[in-house]
C-alpha cells in the first residue's frame, strides 16, 4: 500500500508542492494583523491560500477536461475561447431575462453556460471526427471563431452579471467574511469526478485505451469516434463550469476573458504527467499541476521578486517539471520491466 | 577458381527461447544467382539480415571475397559491397526518387543542394538498370514494383557487388515479376552476385544457378539447381514426415454449422468467398502473402465497411458493420499484428483482457473491479498467464504471453467463432506448442475456429480441412487426408500437380 502511494504519479507533485510551500512559509516573514493583533505568516494564512486555490480552480477545472482530451491522443486549444463565449452568453441571457428570484437566476445562468459550452464541444468533436483533420488545427480554428463570436455578440463590452451569482460564487460558507471557498470546493469536486470517471468508469477506461492504441481499441469493438467526440464535449463543459464560476466570482464577463487560458490548462495537464502521445494522465495530477503553476506565481509575489520575470520562471519550471517526470517514469518503467522479467 | 563472393562459416544466432541459426556454413559463388529457401522460421531472413549487417551473429564468420568481415550495421555491409532489397521498403516517402537515391551524399554547390547534378546522377543510375522512372517523382507516388527498382538502383549505385533479395515478388504482379527477373539476369551478367530468398519453387528453377536449403535453422544442402527438381526440393525443405499431431476428436463428426459465408467480396481485396464453419472444427486458411486472408478476417469482424455478401451465424443472416456487431454474434478476432491491433501495450494485462466487455462489469457506469478482476484472472488462468503479470503493463511481456492475453480477451468475451490470424507469429517454440494445444482444446469444447497461418505444418497439424486462397479467390479446399505440404504449396502458388 505504501509503495503504491509512493509510486503513484501524483506523489512527486505533492512532494514538490509541500517542499515549495514549506520553503515559502519559512522565508516569507510575517506581519501583525491589525484586527486580531496576532502575528500572521505572509504566505501560510487562510486568505492567501484560498486566493491561490481560487486562481488555480479555473485552470484545474478545465485541466480535468484537457487531461481527458490529451489522454485520448488529441489536444483542445479552444477552451479559453469557450470560457469567454460561455461567460458572455450567460451574462447576455441574464441581462435580457431581467430581474428574477435568485434561484432562477443561478439556474438559468448555469444552464446557459453549460449549454453553450456543450455546443462548442460538439462542434469541436464533430469536426475532429468527421473532417479527419488534426485536433490541433480544428481547435486552433475554433479558438478564434468562438472568441470572435463572443466579441461580436457582446460588442466587446464588459457585461455585468446579477449579484445573485456573485453571492453564490463568493459565499463564505461560514468561514469568515473575507474568505470564499466555493471555487476551491468546485475544483475539488470536479477533480474528484474526473478521477472517478477516468479510473472507475467504462468510458474512462475507453479513453485511456484509444489514447494508448486506437487501432487495437477498434479491434476490441470500441466505438473510437464516439469516444473522441465525448472527450471534446467534456473538455468544453469543464470550460463552461469554469466560466460560470469565473464570471460569477468577478461579477462580469467580456469577450477577452480567459485569453491564453488554454495554454495554462494544457501546461497544468502535462505538468501533471499527461503524455501528449496519449494513453497516460491523471485528473488529480492535473489539479496538482495547476496548483504548482499558481504556487510559483505566488512565490514571485511573496518573495518580492521582480514580477517581470514571472513568465521566464513559469516557462522554465514547466519544462523542468515535465523532464523530471519523464525521466522518473522511464526509470520506473525500466525497474518494473526488470522486476517482472526476473520474477 | 575465384574465391566465393560470400562464405558463411558456422553461423549461429540465438534469440530468447529459440536458436534461429545453428552452425550454418556454405559458399555463394561469385557472379551467381543463389537461392536460399526453406519454410517460414527456417532461418532464411535471419541469415540474410546477418549478411546485410542488420543483425550480428553470435558465433561464426562471414568471408566476403576471401576477406573475413564482421558487420555491426548495414553501413558496414554496404562498405563491404553487400546491399539488401527489403520485403518492406524503407524510404523517405515524401522525398523524390533522386533525393532518396543519394540521401547520404546529396551533391552540393556552395552549400546549396545542386539540383541539376542530383537529377543527372539519378537519371544515369536509373538508366543503368533500365528503369524508366522520373527521378523528380515523390517515392510515395510510385508503385511497389517501381519502389523496388529504386531500391535496386540504390544498391547498384552504392557499388554493391552482392545484393540480397528478400521475397522480392511477394507483392508484385505477374508482369512486374517478369521485369524483375530480366533485371536480375542483367545484374548477374554484370558480375553482381545475387542472393535470392524465396519459397516459390518456379522462381528458383527459372532464375537460380544454385540452391541452399535451410530447415529449423540448420543447413540442409547446397547444390546446383540443375541437379534438383521440385519434389526433391520440397522434401528437403520439409525434411521429416510431419508428425501426426492430429487429435482424435477432429475425426469425429463436427457439430452444427455456426457460420456460413456466401459471396463475400471487397473490391481490390477478395471476391466471391464462400465457406462454412461448424462447431468443434478447426478450418485452416492458406495462401501466399497478399492472397487476401487477413482482409477476409477483417471483413468477417466488421472492419471492412466496403465488403458485400452474406454472413449467416447459426442460420440467421446477420449484418456486421462494426466489430461490436461481430462480437454480439460471438465472433472474436485474434489479429495478425499483435502489437498494433491486438493489445493496448500501455495498459495492464487485466485491462486488456476485459477491454471488449468492460460494460458488463458496470453498475451505474462504474466498473465493479472485483468482478472485473475475477473474470480477467479466470480467463488469463485458462491460457496459463502467470498471476504476477495480471496487474503489470502488457508491454513488459514476451510475444508468446502477449498472444495469450489476446486469446484470453476473446475467451472472456465468450466467443464461439474464433478467427485466428497468424496466432503463433513471432512467438517462441514453447509458447507455440501451448498455443497449439489451446486451439485444439477450444475446438474440442465446441468453438468453431478459422485458422489463418503461413506456417504449413501448423495448418496441416491443426486443421480438419484447409481452404486455399490465391489472389483474392478461394481456389480450393483440401480435406485432412488430401492435404500435404506439397499439394498446399502447389495450390497456393497455382502450379499444376506433377
Amino acid at each position: 500500500m505504501h509503495r503504491s502511494i509512493l509510486r503513484s504519479p501524483s506523489a512527486g507533485l505533492v512532494i514538490v508542492l509541500l517542499a515549495l510551500g514549506t520553503l515559502l512559509t519559512l522565508v516569507a516573514g510575517s506581519h501583525v494583523d491589525p484586527v486580531s493583533g496576532q502575528s500572521v505568516n505572509n504566505f501560510l494564512n487562510a486568505h492567501t491560500l484560498i486566493q491561490m486555490a481560487t486562481d488555480a480552480s479555473t485552470f484545474a477545472i478545465m485541466g480535468v477536461g484537457a487531461t481527458l482530451v490529451i489522454i485520448s491522443g488529441a489536444i483542445d486549444l479552444s477552451v479559453g475561447a469557450v470560457y469567454a463565449l460561455a461567460g458572455v452568453a450567460m451574462a447576455m441571457v441574464l441581462r435580457a431575462a431581467g430581474p428574477m428570484n435568485p434561484v432562477a437566476t443561478v439556474g438559468l445562468g448555469l444552464a446557459t453556460c453549460l449549454t453553450v459550452a456543450f455546443l462548442c464541444g460538439l462542434a469541436n468533436g464533430l469536426m475532429v471526427v468527421g473532417l479527419g483533420v488534426h485536433s490541433f488545427i480544428i481547435t486552433l480554428g475554433t479558438m478564434w471563431i468562438l472568441r470572435g463570436l463572443a466579441f461580436v455578440a457582446s460588442h466587446a463590452e464588459s457585461i455585468l452579471v446579477p449579484a445573485a451569482l456573485t453571492s453564490v460564487a463568493k459565499a463564505s460558507l461560514g468561514l469568515g467574511a473575507s474568505l470564499s471557498p466555493v471555487p476551491l470546493l468546485a475544483m475539488l469536486a470536479v477533480t474528484a469526478v474526473g478521477a472517478v470517471f477516468l479510473n472507475r468508469t467504462v468510458m474512462g477506461r475507453h479513453v485511456l485505451a484509444i489514447g494508448g492504441n486506437a487501432e487495437a481499441s477498434r479491434f476490441s469493438g470500441l466505438r473510437v469516434n464516439r469516444i473522441r467526440l465525448g472527450v471534446f464535449l467534456i473538455s468544453a463543459v469543464t470550460a463552461g463550469v469554469a466560466a460560470f464560476l469565473g464570471a460569477s466570482f468577478y461579477g462580469s464577463a467580456t469577450s477577452s476573458d480567459g485569453t491564453g487560458y488554454e495554454l495554462y490548462v494544457i501546461a497544468s495537464a502535462v505538468v501533471g504527467g499527461a503524455s501528449l502521445a496519449g494513453g497516460k494522465g491523471s485528473a488529480l495530477s492535473a489539479m496538482l499541476g495547476a496548483l504548482l503553476i499558481v504556487l510559483i506565481r505566488q512565490a514571485i509575489r511573496t518573495l518580492h521578486l521582480d514580477q517581470n520575470y514571472e513568465w521566464i520562471i513559469i516557462g522554465t519550471a514547466m519544462i523542468v517539471a515535465v523532464v523530471v517526470d519523464q525521466k522518473g517514469s522511464q526509470l520506473l518503467a525500466r525497474k518494473l520491466t526488470k522486476q517482472t522479467l526476473s520474477s | 577458381m575465384a574465391a566465393p563472393a560470400v562464405r558463411f562459416v558456422g553461423i549461429t544466432k540465438r534469440f530468447p527461447g529459440v536458436v534461429a541459426l545453428s552452425d550454418v556454413g556454405f559458399d555463394v559463388a561469385s557472379g551467381s544467382c543463389h537461392a536460399i529457401c526453406g519454410e517460414n522460421g527456417a532461418g532464411k531472413s535471419t541469415l540474410s539480415s546477418i549478411l546485410a549487417g542488420i543483425q550480428t551473429q553470435d558465433a561464426g564468420d562471414l568471408v566476403i571475397d576471401g576477406r573475413p568481415v564482421r558487420f555491426n550495421s548495414p553501413r558496414d555491409a554496404l562498405a563491404a559491397g553487400v546491399a539488401m532489397v527489403h520485403q518492406e521498403l524503407a524510404f523517405c516517402d515524401n522525398l523524390s526518387v533522386a533525393e532518396n537515391l543519394f540521401l547520404g551524399q546529396l551533391p552540393t554547390r556552395r552549400g546549396f543542394l545542386a539540383r541539376d547534378t542530383l537529377r543527372a546522377q539519378a537519371t544515369e543510375l536509373l538508366r543503368s538498370i533500365g528503369a524508366a522512372i522520373d527521378p523528380d517523382r515523390a517515392v510515395e507516388t510510385l508503385s511497389i514494383a517501381q519502389q523496388q527498382l529504386v531500391q535496386i538502383a540504390a544498391a547498384v549505385g552504392s557499388g554493391a557487388r552482392v545484393i540480397i533479395f528478400d521475397e522480392p515478388t511477394s507483392s508484385l504482379g505477374e508482369r512486374e515479376s517478369e521485369q524483375l527477373f530480366a533485371l536480375l539476369r542483367s545484374l548477374r551478367a554484370r558480375g553482381v552476385t545475387v542472393l535470392y530468398i524465396t519459397h516459390r519453387m518456379p522462381e528458383i528453377f527459372r532464375l537460380c544457378d544454385s540452391v541452399t536449403v535451410l530447415r529449423d535453422g540448420r543447413h540442409v544442402c547446397t547444390a546446383p539447381a540443375a541437379t534438383l527438381d521440385e519434389a526433391t526440393l520440397v522434401q528437403r525443405m520439409i525434411g521429416r514426415r510431419l508428425e501426426q499431431y492430429f487429435p482424435e476428436h477432429q475425426r469425429a463428426a463436427p457439430g452444427a454449422e455456426v457460420l456460413r459465408v456466401e459471396g463475400l467480396s471487397s473490391a481490390g481485396k477478395f471476391s466471391e468467398i464462400s465457406f462454412a464453419l461448424r462447431a468443434g472444427e478447426v478450418v485452416g486458411m492458406a495462401g501466399l502473402v497478399g492472397a487476401g486472408r487477413s482482409e477476409i478476417a477483417r471483413a468477417l469482424f466488421g472492419l471492412d465497411p466496403t465488403a458485400t455478401g452474406s454472413i449467416r451465424v447459426r442460420g440467421e443472416r446477420v449484418a456486421i458493420r462494426r466489430p461490436g456487431d461481430a462480437m454480439k454474434h460471438g465472433i472474436g478476432l485474434v489479429p495478425e499484428d499483435r502489437k498494433r491491433q491486438g493489445l493496448v501495450l500501455s495498459m495492464l494485462t487485466r485491462e486488456n483482457t476485459t477491454l471488449p466487455i468492460l460494460d458488463r462489469f458496470a453498475r451505474w457506469t462504474i466498473v465493479q473491479r472485483q468482478k472485473e478482476r475475477q473474470v480477467a484472472s479466470t480467463h488469463l488462468g485458462q491460457v496459463q498467464v502467470r498471476a504476477s503479470y495480471f496487474e503489470s503493463p502488457t508491454v513488459t511481456m514476451s510475444g508468446g504471453n502477449q498472444q495469450k492475453v489476446v486469446l484470453a480477451k476473446w475467451l472472456a468475451a465468450a466467443s464461439t467463432i474464433l478467427i485466428l490470424d497468424e496466432p503463433t507469429r513471432g512467438v517462441d517454440v514453447g509458447a507455440k506448442a501451448e498455443l497449439h494445444a489451446w486451439i485444439d482444446r477450444m475446438a474440442a469444447e465446441g468453438a468453431a475456429i478459422l485458422l489463418i497461418s503461413s506456417e504449413l505444418p501448423e495448418l496441416l497439424n491443426l486443421s480438419r480441412r484447409i481452404l486455399v486462397l490465391r489472389a483474392g479467390r478461394l481456389v480450393g479446399e483440401l480435406s485432412r487426408d488430401e492435404a500435404d505440404q506439397d499439394a498446399l504449396l502447389r495450390m497456393m502458388a497455382g502450379i499444376k500437380s506433377a
